[in-house]
């Protein structure tokens, strides 16, 4: 989800995606960098995310991910999802004090 | 094949390349740190993990990726293998046998009992004879019979009439004896079969002083007159009488006997025997009406033959009518004993199943070592199923293959072995869905042998197999393994009994 929300802003490379997770969340969450690959080629699989080669700010090629149609509607889906399962959750932790 | 191999590079070049921007990103930024170069490096390695690990986690979501897995798991098979040569052969010669057996009567039974008689739908093809009440048995048919039958059947298309006959062919050429019929002119129209030259003699060569007209076997076209198809219209003297050749069948025809060759009409011969109800020695083939039952056919055919004894009390006592499919008088009780024969290499096969697992059980020690140390290193339990399952279907193929040579030898044995010749023999052969039930059979006995191992594999604590594998047997491991005899003893004693019928109801066939 959190990847799909990242590439839903514009085209952006695998490092970058990685990098903005971090930054966003102000390094609370780590992912091993080699997990994230796997994780982008399952999404493209699925159609999710399609990628191009752009050149990158330093000027080598990258590849560079962009949200499709499809992952748009799955974004949609999933944020609509976490946001019932943590008011979920958070309707228990109080209620139950 | 190729293309997708270019195309598997060509990916694995992106792949590559997108995770040396990563690593060279993270580098320079780190740099940007104040870190040197080395250390930067060195710093950016560790965090991205192991770059193959990376890769072939990448390369598990591809989609294309089972047909890749499995040639992987293939060669890993034939590698695991060759390391057992001993092991191997004995497996695949045992499944040869099994397999080869099984495919033998199965080309027996598809040549004689699946394969459709050689007819325009012979579906509806019934032969009739003529049944007697007080000795209980069908008997051959007086030539007045097939025409009063002729004459008043309904519920049949067509009826003809056939005779075994011989003749001399004495003219032109060196004289020789040949096989063949005596029958009606809508004989060759009743079976649907087309002439390949020349045509059936007409019902006009087919009465009392009819012109003799002959129709020749394709072989002995073939072997006495060359294949010349100026055969037509030229006279051959037969029995010391002139016939005109009409017509050459196709080499495909067949009718009861392999070996006739010629075909004359019935119609022609001697007058006394043509009103002589106490000669009984025609058989009829008919063709039913579409719609009408071979049951409808008998029950109207009995009220005729009761008509016709009536009408000849002194000649016709008793006679009632027969019918029976054409296929069922010509394939007869063999279709059931190839049946039997069937049910009992089956037997024999499930038995060669058993031992070859047995023999998997047997490299076990070996085996959950090796299956222990992979699970340890990050195996799944499918790939391990996967992998057993592979070598399996790769052993069966093998044995499937020699079980084809097998099967070849088989068959010459059972044609010997089948007293006077099997009916239709000349379509056994191997062919399409022989090959296709020989490589259907491989694949599922290779799956059979691999469950149980794969079974007992799959659920090894990994702990246990990695102390208990050196040695060489558990409790389990014997127990499983007596099962199995158990179950080879008792397969072998129902395959036992089974060729005891066998041979009973052969003895008494022939007596």
């Amino acid at each position: 989800m959190l990847i799909l929300r990242i590439a839903a802003l514009r085209p952006i490379h695998g490092y970058a995606i990685l990098q903005r997770i971090q930054q966003l969340s102000n390094d609370a969450l780590q992912i091993r960098q080699g997990s994230l690959y796997p994780a982008l080629y399952r999404l493209e699989e699925r159609g999710w995310l399609k990628s191009d080669w752009q050149a990158a700010e330093s000027g080598r090629n990258a590849k560079f991910y962009s949200l499709t149609k499809l992952g748009r509607r799955q974004l949609e889906a999933e944020k609509a999802s976490w946001k019932r399962l943590c008011a979920a959750i958070s309707l228990v932790l109080e209620t139950a004090d | 094949m190729k293309e997708s191999w270019l195309k598997k590079r060509r990916w694995e070049r992106c792949m590559h390349t997108e995770f040396q921007f990563h690593i060279e990103s993270r580098i320079a930024d780190l740099m940007q740190d104040g870190l040197t170069r080395d250390q930067a490096e060195e710093r950016a390695r560790r965090e991205f993990g192991s770059l193959e690990l990376a890769k072939d986690e990448c390369r598990d979501e591809r989609v294309f990726e089972p047909v890749d897995r499995s040639l992987r798991n293939l060669r890993h098979a034939f590698r695991s293998l060759s390391r057992a040569p001993g092991y191997c052969a004995a497996a695949i010669l045992t499944l040869a046998l099994g397999i080869g057996a099984n495919t033998a009567i199965f080309t027996a039974i598809e040549g004689v009992v699946l394969k459709p008689l050689p007819y325009h739908e012979p579906d509806r093809l019934v032969m009739a004879l003529l049944y007697n009440r007080s000795l209980k048995y069908a008997t051959e048919v007086s030539y007045p019979d097939f025409l009063d039958w002729r004459r008043n059947a309904r519920s049949f298309e067509q009826i003809a009439a056939f005779k075994p006959a011989g003749f001399d062919l004495t003219g032109p050429g060196l004289p020789q004896h040949l096989d063949g019929y005596e029958v009606s002119s809508n004989f060759f129209s009743i079976l649907g079969v087309s002439l390949l030259a020349g045509s059936s003699f007409s019902p006009d060569n087919d009465r009392i002083g009819g012109t003799p007209a002959a129709v020749i076997s394709n072989r002995l076209w073939r072997e006495r007159f060359q294949s010349n198809p100026a055969v037509i219209g030229r006279s051959i003297i037969l029995n010391g009488i002139g016939f005109t050749v009409a017509g050459v069948l196709p080499p495909s025809f067949y009718f009861e006997n392999e070996l006739a060759d010629l075909y004359t009409p019935i119609g022609r011969v001697d007058p006394l025997y043509q009103t002589d109800r106490t000669v009984h020695d025609v058989i009829c083939v008919a063709r039913l009406k579409p719609g009408v039952s071979i049951g409808q056919a008998l029950a109207a055919m009995k009220t005729l033959q009761e008509h016709i004894d009536d009408l000849n009390p002194t000649t016709e006592k008793g006679e009632s009518a027969y019918l029976v499919a054409l296929k069922q008088q010509i394939v007869g009780d063999v279709g059931d004993t190839l049946l039997l024969l069937f049910a009992a290499v089956s037997l024999v096969l499930l038995i060669a199943c058993a031992n070859v697992a047995s023999l998997l059980l047997a490299r076990s020690a070996v085996r959950a070592r090796e299956f222990a140390v992979r699970r340890a290193l990050g195996a799944t339990r499918m790939q391990i199923v996967r992998q057993l399952v592979t070598e399996s279907v790769l052993l069966s193929f093998a044995g499937g293959l020699l079980g084809l040579v097998v099967a070849k030898l088989v068959l010459f044995a059972i044609l010997a072995a089948f007293p006077g010749g099997l009916p239709r023999a000349g379509n056994i052969g191997i062919n399409t869905s022989v090959l296709l039930f020989a490589f259907g059979l491989s694949i599922a006995v290779g799956i059979l042998f691999a469950l149980l191992p794969a079974l007992k594999y799959g659920n090894t604590d990994v702990q246990v197999g990695l102390r208990e594998g050196g040695r060489s047997s558990t409790a389990s491991h014997q127990r499983t393994q007596s099962a199995l005899v158990v179950t080879q003893i008792a397969l072998a004693l129902v395959l036992l009994s089974d060729a005891g019928l066998l041979f009973r109801s052969m003895i008494k066939l022939w007596q």
